[in-house]
């Protein structure tokens, strides 16, 4: 509309009506043509999906014969299922121990490095390559250090006198080693949004900071941490909603290639998508594994909610 | 003053101990692939081998199906690249540019596309390739790309909403038409975000396992990372070379990163502000 004005306003523009009015109208069928990809994008892979497994979560489907309408069937057997339990259980202790660990040190990383150091693009480098690793990379990286017959680590433990451990091959151990492994390969990448959200904090508030003679940690509470809470918040989201779906690094990391090894020794690192993946692509239950989809989408759901709750009632935008 | 010195000290002691962790575990990884098996293998290990093994390296071009698994992760990722820049620049600059019909109703669907985890839709997309005759065909792992993820939409919108208006009166006064603007006048403006979305798309593509896990099950159609994976059956006794193929996997997203490190950094650094 705005457009139409200013032109109006313009002393050759009158000379021109009827191809002006022809291009306006022309505009809005180029706008709908270039937009056409996203809307076949949206009908046939987004909202026909989304539609049809939640149809699916309601069946029963093995692909060969059509979807039966099961009720809650799937969602009774759910709550039966010991191994759905054991892998929701296993998520959520990864993404407890994961997203905390993984935020506060990429925190503390992006802090220090936001000094002014000299060579910060040499460490900042350093810290990016793992991120741009495949995790097939990293099973080999990892493998080196936490191989149980002849890792560095287990080399290292036993000069101290120390047992030798076997890593991922160890219920208890299986879970915390690959929320180490995963921080360890994803605090770069968190470290460079910190760092962006770093420097837009304005340095005035520091030297006020100084003038009220606050010191570095008093003014890392008081001042950093309040101004990077959006940053935060956002971290804290991606990270929850990506470690839900976490898939490639536990298969990768405990399968090594092969489904039926993947989750670990007795189902230790078994998570939801691991279990979703078996039920669906293995035994061909798309029935069951939709529903157990929905579950897990309903839980994202309700901590992308949570969050941006929380983030309208206490976090500080400027 | 002497306070200050010693903090920056530590800063640096801190950020270079970091840097080791980061750093030392892939040149351990380096030295094993650089290992005949029975080095590889030995207790207590050997950091560094007796003779560096680069036939190594050699070998892995040779042996199994190592070349095809990379000449099907560059199909894949080229037609990715080429997808995600045509689509995405195109609807990008509709959502940027144009005034046309439903458009607000349309961008909040691409909004609300982004808050849909594909877990919730990875079944259909399977049924949909199923019902194509596209499974255990490379053609799933790419065809997506071509039809704008919101990602790419957003990259790229920002993109052009960032260019003036004057440059667009000018095209519009000789007569082109939206499509004529965009190609000729707002693409090539728009490159070093091009240039994030290609980066972008071509790690993902590069590093995907998921897509390739549902889709593919003749080893012939495996991309790199499952392939180096599938290798473990049949290389019993020289799995170092393994490990020499990841690295080999590797050194395309590593050239391109050192060559071009900005966009990566901005690209992650950018999705913080959004």
């Amino acid at each position: 509309m705005d457009q139409t004005i200013k032109q109006a306003g313009r002393p050759d523009s009158r000379a021109f009506p009827a191809a002006r009015r022809k291009r306006f109208s022309s505009e809005g069928r180029w706008g709908l043509i270039m937009v056409s990809p996203y809307l076949i994008h949206f009908f046939v892979f987004v909202a026909g999906p989304l539609a049809a497994s939640l149809y699916f979560s309601f069946s029963d489907y093995d692909m060969l014969n059509p979807p039966k309408w099961a009720g809650l069937d799937n969602f009774a057997r759910m709550a039966d299922d010991p191994l759905f339990w054991r892998s929701l259980w296993n998520t959520l202790y990864f993404a407890v121990l994961f997203v905390p660990l993984q935020t506060l040190l990429a925190l503390v990383l992006a802090v220090v490095l936001n000094q002014k150091l000299k060579g910060l693009k040499w460490f900042r480098m350093a810290h990016f390559i793992p991120v741009i690793s495949s995790w097939t990379v990293i099973l080999y990286v990892a493998d080196a250090i936490f191989n149980p017959r002849f890792g560095m680590a287990n080399a290292l433990l036993t000069r101290l006198g120390l047992d030798p451990q076997r890593w991922l091959q160890d219920e208890a151990l299986a879970i915390p080693l690959l929320v180490i492994i995963a921080v360890w390969k994803g605090i770069g990448y968190i470290m460079v949004i910190y760092l962006a959200g770093l420097q837009s904090v304005p340095g005035d508030l520091y030297e006020a900071g100084e003038i009220d003679g606050a010191g570095a940690l008093r003014k890392f509470k008081s001042i950093t941490l309040p101004m990077i809470s959006p940053t935060t918040f956002l971290v804290v989201i991606m990270s929850t909603i990506s470690t839900f779906q976490a898939f490639e690094q536990i298969y990768v990391l405990t399968g090594r290639g092969d489904m039926g090894s993947a989750g670990g020794p007795n189902n230790a690192a078994m998570v939801l998508m691991l279990d979703l993946y078996r039920e669906g692509f293995t035994y061909m239950r798309m029935g069951y594994a939709s529903a157990i989809a929905w579950v897990l989408f309903m839980i994202l759901f309700a901590l992308t909610m949570l969050q941006l709750w929380g983030q309208k009632k206490w976090v500080h935008y400027d | 003053m002497k306070h200050k010195r010693w903090s920056r000290a530590a800063a640096y002691l801190a950020i270079a101990i970091s840097s080791l962790i980061m750093i030392v575990p892939f040149v351990t990884t380096l030295m094993n692939s650089l290992k005949t098996y029975k080095e590889y293998t030995s207790v207590p290990p050997r950091w560094i081998p007796e003779t560096l093994q680069w036939s190594n390296y050699a070998k892995v071009l040779e042996l199994g199906n190592f070349g095809q698994y990379t000449l099907n992760s560059l199909y894949v990722a080229a037609l990715s690249v080429a997808g995600a820049v045509f689509s995405c620049s195109l609807v990008g600059y509709a959502f940027a540019r144009l005034r046309f019909p439903m458009k607000s109703a349309l961008f909040v669907m691409v909004l609300g596309t982004m808050m849909i985890p594909p877990v919730v839709i990875i079944i259909p997309h399977f049924i949909i390739f199923n019902n194509m005759r596209l499974l255990d065909t490379l053609t799933p792992l790419w065809v997506i790309e071509w039809l704008a993820q919101p990602f790419g939409i957003f990259l790229m919108r920002q993109a052009f909403m960032n260019i003036p208006k004057e440059y667009e009166e000018s095209a519009k006064m000789e007569g082109c038409n939206p499509f004529q603007i965009y190609l000729r006048i707002f693409v090539p403006m728009a490159n070093p975000t091009i240039a994030t979305l290609v980066i972008f798309t071509f790690m993902g593509k590069w590093n995907e396992i998921l897509a390739p896990v549902i889709y593919l099950t003749t080893n012939e159609k495996f991309t790199l990372p499952i392939g180096i994976l599938s290798l473990g059956g049949q290389w019993v006794g020289n799995e170092q070379l393994m490990v020499a193929a990841a690295l080999i996997s590797l050194i395309p997203i590593l050239a391109l990163f050192l060559f071009a490190e900005k966009y990566f950094v901005q690209n992650h650094a950018s999705s913080g502000i959004k």
